[in-house]
């Protein structure tokens, strides 16, 4: 008897909760309706890359700020009436700035950003050539005869060190 | 030699290169951003006045006596509240025409929402009894359509709109002593 009503109760409280969170998400998608399925598209297209201009970082697609509500409202009416997408951008840009577009155009600004990298790697690869081509010098470097005796005899006496430091281990171990 | 100091000294000189950019975006106000508006003709509109909604008003009306601020405000905005003390004090002080886009978050036909504009005089004739009335007139907005075409991201803003209605600044946020002082005061004096 007991286990029923708790059962009972739980599960009103599952669903309640799960009727709340169904509430709460329609309460927050607005519908915006296109008898064009093309329009519907560059819609989209749209207010995923355009920005709010008064959130931090967030296009309009995402955002609940009024502004974002405005544009999107306006974005519709443009589509609609026919604007290209590239009108649709220049009419918020003329308004908000570049701000209002996540693809920044290509300018002397915004060049820095496409050219400091390229010429980062440029660099590392120069300085690897060259690191590699040193190297390989020292490495083919033939031991010519002159140099050979000297580096023979100091061979020989790190043997010599190095055998004795052996022997001399052993012993104090014993 | 040489060129191996210098080579050694690179990744230093990155590096501080690097730390003073992070530096001076530390801070950095992200909100700060160049209006898209300035030097622009004022958009054309025509609008009721937010009191008698007989009158309507225009660009050719707005700067008929020379030039204006003007102030998107709303009664719902906490800043705005802050700024009524100020601009009243340059109205009356300094002479400063100022005129308010009255800017309501509410309407929104396309959803089913409308404005209850009576409420909104009622609103606005307590508040500048309160804390004082900067405004010549107030135009009023409804769907922020002008707003929209001024760029405006929310409130408060301003704007200098000078004798020929070219747009001369743009301000996002509160005009204070220190806003007006260093930014809107020179535009403002060149442009009367």
């Amino acid at each position: 008897m007991k286990l029923t009503t708790l059962l009972n109760s739980a599960r009103v409280a599952v669903l309640s909760v799960i009727f709340m969170m169904s509430f709460n998400s329609s309460a927050t998608e607005e519908q915006t309706q296109f008898s064009d399925p093309v329009q519907k598209e560059l819609y989209i297209d749209l207010v995923k890359e355009l920005r709010c201009p008064k959130c931090q970082n967030q296009n309009i697609a995402d955002s609940n700020a009024v502004v974002a509500k405005d544009m999107r409202a306006k974005t519709k009416e443009l589509v609609e009436s026919g604007q290209t997408k590239e009108q649709v951008i220049d009419y918020m840009v003329a308004r908000y700035g570049q701000f209002a577009h996540y693809q920044p155009p290509l300018n002397m600004a915004t060049a820095m950003l496409w050219l400091l990298p390229i010429l980062f790697i440029t660099f590392a690869v120069f300085l690897l050539i060259k690191r590699s081509r040193a190297g390989a010098i020292e490495t083919s470097n033939v031991i010519d005869s002159s140099n050979a005796q000297t580096l023979d005899k100091e061979l020989d006496a790190l043997l010599a060190k190095s055998s004795q430091r052996q022997k001399n281990q052993s012993e104090g171990e014993n | 030699m040489n060129n191996r100091i210098t080579m050694a000294a690179l990744p230093l000189i990155v590096f501080v290169v690097l730390l003073g950019f992070l530096l001076k975006g530390l801070f950095s106000d992200p909100r700060e951003r160049d209006s898209a508006l300035i030097g622009k003709p004022m958009p054309e509109f025509v609008l009721p006045d937010l009191m008698s909604p007989s009158v309507q008003h225009k660009v050719e009306t707005l700067i008929a006596d020379g030039p204006v601020i003007l102030n998107v405000w709303g009664t719902w905005c906490v800043t705005c509240q802050y700024e009524l003390p100020y601009l009243t004090k340059l109205r009356n002080e300094y002479g400063v025409r100022i005129v308010g886009i009255y800017y309501d978050q509410n309407h929104a036909p396309e959803f089913g929402q409308f404005s209850d504009i009576p409420k909104i005089r009622i609103d606005v004739k307590e508040m500048v009894a309160r804390l004082g009335n900067p405004y010549q007139y107030n135009i009023l907005d409804l769907d922020r359509n002008l707003s929209l075409n001024l760029g405006v991201t929310g409130a408060p803003e301003s704007f200098i709109v000078d004798s020929q209605g070219i747009i001369r600044a743009h301000h996002m946020g509160d005009v204070n002593e220190r806003v007006w002082r260093t930014y809107l005061a020179p535009i403002w004096n060149e442009a009367k």
